[in-house]
């Protein structure tokens, strides 16, 4: 079987968390018995006499049109649709905590909004939706149609717009040539083969109707270039589609390009690199040598933690290595790790509650940095806050750490994430859109270190705020969307520790395949996932007990808790990641004691939740949503409610409202 | 002697994956397959500008020539539907040839360019083509032989 073809939705799921529903293959199977039925009936009984009487060449053009009708419902049920495959965890971590749930794109000239799924953990594509049936992403989405029980996507189209072509022309052609038959035989109704036509003749007229319509539908929606998700979601309603190259380019496009490949199930090239050192370095012209010495450091680029140095004006030994730990099997991470915890001076527990959100490179030379801050070296002696900058630099988050201790170093750190994502947290956190209680814990913090230096750096987050709007179309973010309130419920958990474990057990909650007691909290560390509400006492012991190449995970646990496929190891990210992402409905962590980020969760389900638009079958959780969007304060859009509106031929679509 | 051997044991340089950079789609012009050539900042101290933006720009070449729809995509498409679609079961569509070509550019630039500094493209295939993940190694063993060498060096007073 070459790459072309694949099992795709009618017999196998590229998601294996899947049960096996039997009511999926209802459709499919009374459309296969119609057509198949129907076609033999009219071959065995009408079609003889009609050989005959007129013509041996009607049986053969009947037959060849329901051959080709049935390659394409073959084709259209069996072949991938163009599904992606789940991101990498790598892949977002460029994203950071606050990035945003849209990222607009400019295409043609028109802005597009791509939105993070938090399934696929990717933003997607221009005209990629999420199948909530399939449970996948599926490029140029069309909808899924349950006659096929599959999605139809870019891969698949064409087949299904033949398919319905092909239909059409059948169904024209049975009712067409039993009709004739019948008015032949007006004197032999009674007999066998008149009822069979007769039969014939119902089946393919009560058809036509839904199956036209639906042709014709298509026609229109190819012609102009758009698929049915835009079309029924009224995305270009009065406006411009960027997507079409006019009426014979978009025709011309349907069914003359080349059949496009598969993402999933492609055999990997085992051809491995070998990368030896020593390696080559590209010159540096004098310009740019110029550039780095008047720098300070203040600088976007991840790659060069040496400026890091520059930052601060005490005697400060060299930064630990390079980032690595999000890489696991590196021993000397753990060497890292273990050395950081020996140095550690004995802090208040502020300083023990790191969420890790950003890199755990940041992480630990933070932690180096304040430990060796704290230990004894002046805090004044930090600079000036280097946020003077248009983008808040992780780098600048040493000197915060300097100031503000680990706690809200992480904050900064978080919220210097990627200038380009718009989604500059620390600037929105301490602009008082969300998360008040960041502030509190900002000034509880700022009394036990420098109180200067904190309002310093509290002016400088405030700098950052008109930055905010940057790019950014919505107060929502992606993390929140990925049920990540752990980031400011880690502050919360600052100041109250005891509400931890209860947050942990609502987390728990949610996941059913995944039963954690939160007494199990200190073993899911061990499992490389270690929670930002776990107490001093279970943070000490994770920071012990945990490998640290897990602890890389960790930050992707905090980050963008999604549901994974089961397949994927390890399962440390699930506690958090069977949010409300996925199916299994259940309280959302909004509904936790944690009452004052409720809102958000409200705001983050109801933005991450809705717009599987297309899906034939509605999610049973959709009214919980629903309930949230009560609570919801940043709620891109208003009201939140999913309508399902039926289509011709008996698809239904989910709109969200 | 046993600083020796430590020694010699840190020489042996080895790499290790440091960061991932991933190059975006470049959806200015549509849905068609097409990389941006910005030149990501931490790449910036690891290979030259052009290098880079040659290895995009020809990746999108290949990309464009195999969703041109033309007479060869044409012809295969008749083709599929007069075999009903048998033929795709001895064939190898446009697109996939197109695929392999790419699948060996990447592997040639990979030995020839980015290997020697420390990097390696992966297939954007293989990410559903919405991103060219680069991957930057450090080198491990640099500063392993450091150490060994102080360590030589006071056991030698």
């Amino acid at each position: 079987m070459p790459a072309g073809l694949s099992v795709g939705g009618a017999l196998g799921d590229p998601s294996p968390s899947h049960p096996f529903r039997p009511s999926r293959y209802v459709p499919v199977s009374a459309a296969t018995a119609f057509l198949v039925g129907a076609t033999t009936l009219f071959l065995c009984f009408t079609c003889p006499w009609l050989a005959e009487r007129f013509s041996s060449s009607i049986p053969l053009y009947n037959t060849v049109v329901f051959l080709f009708t049935l390659a394409n419902f073959c084709m259209a049920t069996f072949m991938d649709p163009g599904i992606f495959p789940r991101a990498e965890e790598d892949e977002d971590k460029e994203d950071d905590f606050r990035a945003p749930l849209y990222k607009t794109v400019e295409v043609r000239g028109i802005q597009v909004r791509m939105k993070w799924c938090s399934t696929c953990r990717f933003y997607r594509p221009p005209r990629c939706s999420h199948c909530s049936v399939c449970d996948n992403c599926v490029e140029e989405f069309d909808h899924h149609c349950p006659w096929v029980n599959n999605c139809i996507g870019r891969r698949n189209y064409r087949y299904f717009f033949l398919f319905l072509l092909s239909l059409t022309t059948h169904i024209m052609g049975v009712f067409g040539f039993s009709l004739l038959y019948i008015l032949n035989h007006t004197k032999q109704l009674d007999e066998v083969h008149s009822g069979v036509t007769m039969a014939v003749m119902c089946i393919a007229g009560l058809f036509f109707v839904p199956v036209a319509g639906l042709t014709g539908f298509h026609i229109v929606l190819v012609a102009r270039g758009r698929t049915t998700n835009e079309q029924v979601t009224g995305k270009f309603r009065g406006g411009v589609n960027p997507f079409t190259h006019g009426c014979c380019k978009n025709v011309s496009h349907v069914l003359c390009s080349s059949q496009a490949p598969r993402y999933v199930g492609r055999l990997r090239g085992s051809k491995s690199l070998q990368v030896q050192p020593p390696f080559l370095r590209p010159q540096l012209s004098e310009a740019q040598l110029a550039a780095k010495v008047l720098d300070n450091g203040i600088q976007q680029s991840k790659s060069s933690l040496e400026a890091m140095e520059s930052q601060s004006t005490d005697a400060d030994p060299p930064p630990p290595p390079k980032p690595e730990h999000r890489y696991q099997g590196l021993p000397h991470t753990h060497n890292e790790e273990s050395s950081l915890l020996t140095e550690a001076p004995p802090t208040p527990s502020l300083y023990k509650y790191r969420p890790a959100y950003s890199s755990p490179g940041k992480n630990h030379t933070a932690l180096t940095h304040s430990s060796k801050m704290t230990r004894g070296d002046s805090m004044t002696e930090s600079p000036s806050i280097p946020l003077s900058t248009g983008h808040p630099s992780y780098r600048s988050d040493p000197s915060l750490s300097g100031r503000g201790g680990a706690g809200w170093r992480s904050g900064g750190g978080g919220e210097g994430g990627r200038a380009g994502s718009g989604g500059l947290g620390g600037a929105s956190v301490l602009g008082g859109r969300s998360y008040p209680s960041f502030t509190d814990t900002l000034l509880q913090s700022a009394a036990a270190s420098c109180s200067s230096s904190i309002r310093s750096a509290h002016t400088a987050h405030n700098a950052l705020g008109p930055l905010l709007s940057e790019g950014t179309t919505s107060t929502s973010y992606k993390s929140l969307a990925n049920q990540t309130r752990n980031g400011s419920l880690s502050y919360d958990s600052l100041l109250t520790p005891s509400e931890s474990p209860e947050f942990e057990s609502a987390a728990h909650e949610l996941s059913p395949p995944r039963p954690q007691a939160p007494s199990s909290l200190g073993t899911a560390p061990l499992m490389g996932y270690s929670s930002p509400f776990l107490s001093a006492q279970q943070r000490e012991g994770s920071l012990q007990a945990c490998p640290a190449p897990l602890r890389p995970s960790s930050n992707r646990a905090f980050l963008r808790p999604t549901s994974p496929p089961p397949s994927r190891a390890p399962p440390p990210l699930s506690p958090r990641a069977r949010s409300l992402g996925s199916p299994p409905p259940g309280p959302a962590p909004g509904n936790t004691p944690l009452g004052k980020s409720l809102s958000y969760t409200g705001g983050a389900a109801l933005q991450q939740r809705p717009t599987n638009t297309g899906g034939g079958t509605s999610m049973p959780n959709s009214t919980s949503r629903q309930s949230l969007a009560n609570h919801s304060t940043h709620a891109h859009k208003p009201g939140g409610g999913v309508k399902k509106v039926s289509g011709v031929g008996g698809t239904t679509y989910e709109i969200s409202v | 002697m046993a600083t020796e051997f430590h020694n010699l044991q840190e020489l042996r340089h080895s790499a290790s994956l440091a960061n991932k950079v991933f190059i975006q789609r470049d959806y200015s012009e549509g849905t068609v397959c097409k990389f941006q050539t910005k030149f990501p900042s931490e790449l910036d101290s690891r290979i030259e500008k052009t290098l880079f933006e040659d290895t995009v720009k020809t990746l999108n070449n290949y990309y464009a020539e195999a969703e041109k729809i033309g007479g060869h995509s044409y012809l295969e498409g008749c083709l599929a539907c007069i075999t009903a679609y048998l033929i795709f079961l001895c064939m190898e569509t446009r697109y996939e040839k197109v695929l392999k070509k790419i699948s060996r550019y990447i592997q040639e630039q990979n030995e020839k360019i980015y290997a020697p500094r420390g990097l390696l493209i992966t297939d954007p295939i293989e990410r559903g083509m919405r991103v060219i993940e680069i991957s930057i190694y450090e080198d491990r063993g640099s500063s392993g032989s450091s150490s060994g060498s102080s360590t030589t060096s006071s056991s030698g007073r």
